[in-house]
């Protein structure tokens, strides 16, 4: 028993080791990176260069995902802001067999019953994006300005619970962040502590 | 997979299911919650612990109050009648989960019980007492459900009350963090390092404990990474604490220090580090700990009179107080308090200057700012050849009359800017010894404040100088010195060898520095050097001719000018030397950051040798102990990959790795067991059986995998 708890110490570690990888910071360079969408059809940051682009990471089996799409929460900021010319990218990183992992023909189901309002869904089911970007959480939320700089990483808002009830008195990050930054202001609060389920990484 | 709509519209349903007591997720009660209390009966104004109890299904956790990377800690909110009080929610030590993509969690498994005192008021009416909470948590597995459940407690109000479920509070209060100890055997020292926190624990049990690990409680919007062990030794722990939120100014964190026999053992205890024992590390025991350094930089620099490379300089110093052995002393006094003054101005100058160096952001460490610069090394060996010229009897220093007339009023007074001097010259001279206990001072130096700097170097000057200014207080002493006479002349020429030998390691350092072409280049302008100090003694003397001595003068230094602008200046300057190739000697392979990645991921032992060719010590340790037969053996008999990390000229790549083991200089030696474990650091004065010992514990580790 014992020897068993060393292994899985070790491998968790030696995992992690791999994983931890260099993670850009906020007001560093948003790596590049590519993976098809619900509809097939190859999506890539570097498309997108020259505007505002959010990452929000995704997983329609978690509370705190269902939080704010069962309360309209995020629908209302993807349409706000993609009406305002920002590129809203929904990427699911989980792994194959873990639950919240969605096929193609999921997502497209998904985003019809949820009425999502999206530029893209993104499938990464080997959590490549997500290992790029060191997102560890759904929801998980990153803005990257047009010179592909992150302005923003960390929580959808300020009040980490999976209660819809505690929207309306929550300051949203994203919102904050977004309005300074279309703004032309510098964001004021450029990292927070994302809360969520964890993302279930591929275990390679 | 209709039941996505389903889903959808049922979002807000599911997230608050409880039925009673239980949580049911696709028909599995998952977690199942229980109100209780230590007492059997409530005495009125007297405090009594009650407990939420939740026992989670196979697989599912809940979690701390700091979660890690996911989750969310469970809540509890009391309703109590007014008069009642209810204290903090007592965290047992939760357990550590490291899940694919560097996720790490702090939670528990199978079952917990959350503590918290309840204080009745003095006066209760009503018996038995209803007391109601809600409580709400996320339990996890590969997907995460929120619960919550309203629970009563009902307990007879009495005069007296018995123990109730006195096994279940007894196993969770022994889980309890214990309070940091106190200063005399345990101490905490917390430092900043770029974006890291590093909490320095020191303890006398620490060895017992092969697992040691640091659960932070990041108040506020700080965003903290993952923890880890930056090294070990014997009742010594680092730990680093990342920060990845913008907090500058942020010098400590609350959390436990955790100690076990394996990770997350059922043995696991831990002391916590919160607000008040911070308060407390921060006002008494980095004071504390500023004491201990300095009482080491002290001994650190008493012991660098002993050192290989101040050694000429000291034997000239001793043979000063042998000439000084006959005259007053007051002069004695003097002469001894001058050679102190040139060991303080250096060492105050250095310090002043990282401090500059510091503010200006730059990397810089000791003996490495001066030995890693050839020139440093190349000006060094003209004044050591210059001294050991005059020793000889070559030329003899006069200074200038105006100096002499202007600064100097009495006639001893040349002689105490000549100690003034010698005193420069032993220190600059010692500075790349790092000796062992200086290493460790000055590793913690440089980590610190401008003050804190400043003193270290005054602790380390005062160190040096204090056997001279003894000596000089008590010229009574100074008997036991043999009389002056003829021999002082031999002495002194026989000192002047040993300034050569030093010559020829400044050789030696130039020559791994800048290939056989550089040191023969700069040997080169070293004899023009000695010609200009042989013409300054036979020409330049009062007896000569005013002519003759100005255009001796100006020949000397054409001479000087023009040799150090060809050998120098040209021929030395573009002379190069491949330091990868020239390291990798034997079976040691040249050491990168990348190859050192590879290696391990490839989960081969990798063992890093830090040195440089001006490193007396690390030769001293190659030689000894890395090139000894026994140990070859065991390097190859365990499949040890063996790097060598060549600082001679600065690699910034290896300034870095250095920095991150805290220490300003080489040598070091760290032995990298296996893809997962903490590197192993040795002592700076590395032995053959501390290396074989940790050789043979990674055969047992890897040999258990």
């Amino acid at each position: 028993m014992k020897t068993k708890l060393f292994l899985t110490a070790i491998t968790a570690f030696a995992a992690g080791a791999l994983y931890a990888a260099d993670v850009p910071p906020v007001g560093g360079a948003a790596p590049d990176f590519s993976a098809p969408d619900a509809n097939g059809k190859t999506q890539s940051l570097s498309q997108y260069r020259g505007k505002y682009v959010v990452l929000e990471w995704f997983n329609p089996e978690c509370p705190f995902v269902k939080k704010h799409y069962g309360s309209d929460n995020m629908q209302k900021l993807q349409s706000e802001y993609t009406g305002k010319g920002v590129v809203w990218l929904t990427i699911d990183s989980n792994a194959p067999g873990s639950e919240g992992n969605i096929t193609a023909e999921q997502a497209k189901k998904i985003m019809e019953s949820w009425k999502t309002k999206q530029t893209a869904l993104l499938l990464d089911p080997d959590s490549k994006v997500a290992k790029l970007y060191g997102a560890k959480n759904t929801p998980n939320m990153v803005i990257i300005n047009p010179e592909g700089k992150i302005v923003y990483e960390g929580a959808i808002d300020s009040k980490a619970s999976p209660n819809p009830a505690d929207i309306p008195t929550s300051t949203n990050y994203v919102k904050a962040a977004l309005d300074e930054s279309l703004g032309g202001k510098a964001v004021s609060n450029a990292q927070t502590k994302p809360y969520g389920c964890h993302i279930t990484y591929k275990s390679s | 997979m209709s039941s996505w709509r389903q889903l959808s519209i049922a979002l807000c349903a599911i997230v608050f299911v409880h039925s009673g007591l239980g949580q049911t997720y696709q028909g599995r009660e998952l977690v199942k919650a229980t109100l209780l209390a230590d007492s059997s009966a409530i005495v009125p104004g007297k405090p009594f612990t009650a407990g939420l109890l939740l026992r989670m299904a196979p697989g599912w956790h809940t979690y701390w109050k700091f979660s890690g990377d996911a989750g969310l800690p469970t809540e509890i909110k009391w309703k109590l009648p007014a008069g009642w009080k209810v204290g903090e929610i007592q965290w047992p030590i939760p357990l550590k989960t490291n899940d694919p993509g560097d996720i790490q969690t702090y939670g528990y498994q199978d079952e917990v019980l959350l503590m918290q005192e309840i204080t009745p008021p003095a006066k209760i009416d009503i018996s038995p007492v209803k007391l109601s909470a809600e409580a709400n948590w996320l339990v996890c597995e590969k997907i995460c459900i929120p619960g919550g459940a309203n629970l009563e407690l009902e307990l007879p109000t009495s005069t007296t009350a018995n123990p109730k479920n006195s096994d279940l509070f007894a196993r969770y209060r022994r889980l309890l963090p214990q309070k940091f100890p106190d200063s005399k055997s345990a101490i905490a020292t917390w430092s900043r390092f770029n974006s890291e926190l590093r909490l320095k624990i020191v303890n006398d049990n620490l060895a017992n404990y092969p697992t040691a690990d640091f659960y932070p409680l990041p108040q506020g919007d700080i965003v903290v990474g993952h923890p880890g062990v930056e090294s070990r030794k014997g009742n010594e722990i680092t730990f680093r604490i990342p920060i990845e939120s913008p907090d500058k100014n942020l010098s400590a964190m609350p959390g436990l220090v955790i100690f076990s026999k394996f990770p997350n053992g059922n043995d696991r205890a831990a002391w916590q580090l919160g607000t008040p024992a911070i308060a407390a590390a921060q006002a008494t025991q980095p004071a504390r700990g500023i004491l201990n350094f300095l009482f080491f930089g002290f001994i650190g620099g008493f012991i660098l009179n002993l050192m290989p490379c101040v050694l000429p300089v000291i034997s000239l110093k001793i043979f000063g107080f042998i000439q000084q052995a006959g005259q007053s002393r007051q002069k004695i006094f003097r002469s001894g308090l001058a050679f102190t003054a040139g060991i303080f101005a250096w060492f105050l100058a250095l310090a002043l200057l990282l401090i500059a160096l510091k503010a200006g952001g730059r990397d810089v460490t000791w003996g490495g700012f001066q030995f890693t610069n050839a020139y440093f090394v190349l000006g060094l060996s003209v004044v050591v050849l210059v001294f050991a010229l005059n020793l000889f009897g070559v030329f003899e220093i006069s200074l200038p009359q105006s100096m002499t007339r202007g600064l100097l009023a009495s006639s001893d007074r040349k002689d105490n800017l000549g100690s003034f001097f010698q005193g420069v010259f032993a220190t600059v001279l010692a500075t790349p010894c790092t000796a062992p206990f200086l290493g460790t001072a000055l590793g913690f130096a440089f980590t610190q404040s401008p003050i804190v700097i400043l003193s270290m170097f005054v602790a380390i000057a005062a160190g040096m100088s204090a056997p001279y200014f003894l000596l000089s207080a008590q010229p009574a002493w100074l008997r036991f010195l043999p009389q002056p006479g003829p021999w002082m002349v031999h002495v002194k020429q026989f000192m002047g060898f040993l300034l050569l030998a030093t010559l020829l390691f400044l050789l030696y350092v130039l020559g791994a520095q800048r290939g056989l072409d550089g040191a023969i280049w700069a040997s080169c302008f070293l004899l023009i050097v000695a010609i200009a100090c042989w013409m300054k003694g036979a020409f330049i003397v009062p007896t000569a001719s005013a002519t003759k001595r100005t255009i001796s003068v100006v020949i000397l230094l054409a001479l000087v000018i023009a040799s150090g602008a060809y050998f120098i200046g040209d021929k030395f300057q573009s002379s190069k030397i491949d330091i990868a190739a020239s390291s990798a000697s034997g079976d040691w392979q040249p050491f990168t950051p990348e190859r050192l990645q590879t290696e391990r991921d490839q989960g081969h032992a990798v063992f890093v040798d830090f040195t440089a060719a001006w490193c007396l010590t690390c030769k001293f340790n190659e030689k000894t102990v890395l090139e000894n037969g026994a140990v070859r053996e065991a390097f190859q008999r365990h499949g040890v990959v063996k790097l060598k990390a060549d600082w001679t000229n600065g690699d910034p790549a290896i300034t870095k790795l250095l920095q991150q083991f805290g220490r300003p200089g080489v040598p070091l030696y760290v032995l990298y067991p296996g893809k997962s474990e903490e590197p192993i650091v040795f002592p700076e004065l590395l032995t053959k059986s501390i290396l074989l010992d940790k050789l043979e514990t990674i055969s047992t580790a890897v040999a258990s995998q």
